[in-house]
């Protein structure tokens, strides 16, 4: 479970980029984000995962109280959420097997393990065809689905995404928020920050609005309204 | 899969992502092993030199002489008795006085001066030995130097005393000034070294940023990241220490060589006697200069 108890977080040049955001998220919820450009969306999610510390008030996810775990217990807490980024961030000189099996080697996982689930993995995204490409093979939309299928590598409870598919053609964007609804349905928590206002309306699931750093409306089947 | 299986795993790859690293960075690596090379090599050179004018100026200092020179119109009976008051004397070794006579003085003159013949008959003919008998004496302990000169000095007979102490006093003050001229030449070149690696690392790290912020997101320890930039710092040290050794091995037998054919009285000390210390302290200051650039330049990079 994710709570925000009246979180505020300033950075260090004086802005206020969330101010006393309150609301829980449940395990296995579907969550979108939204709010114009600079709301603090994406701050949010930093919080999160603990990118950025939070300056007053209180977070917990998952047990762990975010303003008191100390660093060197940070990584294994991250161990626990997948993230994934507008610009995919993948490593252009591996394959699509390498950037997935990166994320486990990461944490130390024995080879043997990795040769496993990795291929696994790859079928959720629908990319088994692709472990041996490179990114640069790939369209954006399979680019998304790698950095996806390597945010899944260490099966996390919360899958975090800051705008999945600000970078890719609309018509492939439906196929990655489809797999997140997927994910979502194999009991992961999915908080999703979007601008697209149509998948918003079409999901049809819990959508927090944020502006200037507050909770505006957090509604479930919410419309997109600005 | 234990626990112990799965850490022997991960230093595996953790060593092979060091040396990745290190090719990846081709050129720096290179820069890097050398400038520490070189460092390590004038540090090296520095350090057997220094030894070597200390090695050199402790036999000037250790021959712990006095030269008492006696009064000229002494009988031999009254030089032999100064001879046997000198040996019972507190701080004096005994086996080690040496009495000159002035006959003996005397020859010696004649040889030195063998193109003076005539000044020497002349000497011989009004039977007059203007030298003085001498006594030279070996002295144990060079701190009570200057009490056994006094108490030399005021025997009767003797005319003076020539003590060796001055000689030693500048020699140990010289030592004092090359060694520590050489300590700071040596913490100038640490600090030098250790910038390069940190700039090598900086660069590595650099490179390797996205993969570092990939690791930090999936969740890898400190530990894990650090550890292959730790290993390629240590890694750095090593080559750089092992080439600087042969580098220095070759040096000094050039120079023991030439200086032993032409400067005799110069006395090095042979390799052999210090390679040992030189190869422990070259791998020492390679490896703490290694892992002290590569934590500086983490240090900066790494938060949790
Ligand atoms: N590292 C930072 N230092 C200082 N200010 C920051 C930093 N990151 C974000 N901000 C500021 O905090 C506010 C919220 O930024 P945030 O990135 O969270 O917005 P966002 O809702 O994600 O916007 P967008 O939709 O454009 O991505 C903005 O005013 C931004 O300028
Ligand atoms: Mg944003």
């Amino acid at each position: 479970m994710i709570e925000f108890k009246n979180v505020c977080k300033k950075y260090p040049n004086g802005t206020l980029a969330l101010d006393d955001v309150s609301l829980k998220i449940d395990d296995g919820e579907f969550v979108f984000i939204v709010g114009e450009s600079g709301a603090g969306k994406s701050t949010m999610l930093k919080t999160l995962f603990r990118e950025e510390k939070i300056s007053s008030g209180t977070l917990i996810v998952d047990g762990y109280d975010l303003r008191k775990t100390p660093n060197r217990k940070i990584p294994h807490y991250r161990r626990n959420l997948g993230i994934v980024f507008q610009d995919f961030r993948l490593f252009p000189n591996k394959t699509v097997f390498e950037n997935v099996a990166f994320a486990m080697r990461a944490i130390g996982v024995p080879s043997r393990d990795i040769n496993r689930r990795v291929p696994t993995i790859l079928r959720i995204v629908n990319l088994q065809d692709k472990a041996k490409s490179f990114p640069r093979e790939l369209s954006g939309g399979e680019q998304q689905r790698v950095a996806l299928a390597r945010a899944l590598a260490n099966n996390p409870s919360i899958i975090i995404a800051d705008e999945p598919t600000g970078n890719i053609d609309p018509k492939l964007s439906l196929e990655i928020m489809n797999l997140l609804i997927k994910i979502h349905k194999h009991g992961k928590t999915v908080i999703v920050v979007t601008h697209e206002k149509n998948f918003v309306d079409y999901f049809q699931q819990r959508v927090i609005t944020i502006k200037d750093g507050h909770v505006v409306d957090d509604k479930v089947g919410g419309m997109f309204d600005e | 899969m234990s626990k112990k299986q799965r850490s022997r795993y991960s230093l595996g790859y953790l060593i092979s992502q060091a040396f990745k690293s290190l090719f990846r960075n081709g050129m720096m690596s290179v820069a890097s092993i050398a400038v520490l090379m070189s460092c390590l090599t004038v540090m090296g050179s520095f350090a057997l030199l220094v030894y070597n004018i200390n090695y050199n100026l402790d036999q000037l200092g250790s021959l712990n002489e006095i030269v008492v020179y006696c009064d000229t119109d002494l009988s031999d009976e009254d030089v032999d008795a100064i001879g046997r008051r000198v040996r019972l004397m507190d701080n004096v070794n005994e086996e080690a006085v040496k009495l000159i006579t002035k006959e003996e003085v005397l020859i010696e003159e004649r040889q030195k001066y063998s193109e003076f013949t005539d000044l020497f008959d002349q000497m011989d003919q009004s039977g007059v030995n203007p030298y003085p008998d001498t006594f030279v004496i070996q002295y144990e302990d060079n701190n009570k130097v200057s009490a056994l000169q006094m108490e030399l000095e005021q025997i009767e007979g003797v005319h003076k005393v020539q003590c060796r102490a001055d000689l030693a006093e500048t020699i140990e003050s010289l030592k004092n000034s090359i060694i520590f001229i050489f300590m700071w030449f040596l913490v100038i070149l640490f600090l030098v070294s250790v910038f390069v690696i940190i700039n090598t690392i900086k660069l590595a790290v650099h490179s390797r940023k996205q993969e570092i912020s990939i690791m930090r997101y999936v969740g890898a320890t400190r530990w894990f990241i650090t550890t292959p930039f730790v290993i390629e710092g240590i890694i750095i040290g090593v080559v750089s220490s092992g080439i600087a050794y042969a580098i220095e091995y070759f040096l000094y037998r050039t120079v023991y060589n030439a200086v032993s054919v032409n400067y005799g009285m110069i006395d090095i000390v042979p390799f052999g006697e210090l390679q040992n210390v030189l190869l422990i302290g070259f791998a020492a200051v390679g490896i703490i200069t290694g892992i002290i650039g590569t934590s500086i330049s983490l240090s900066k990079h790494l938060k949790a």
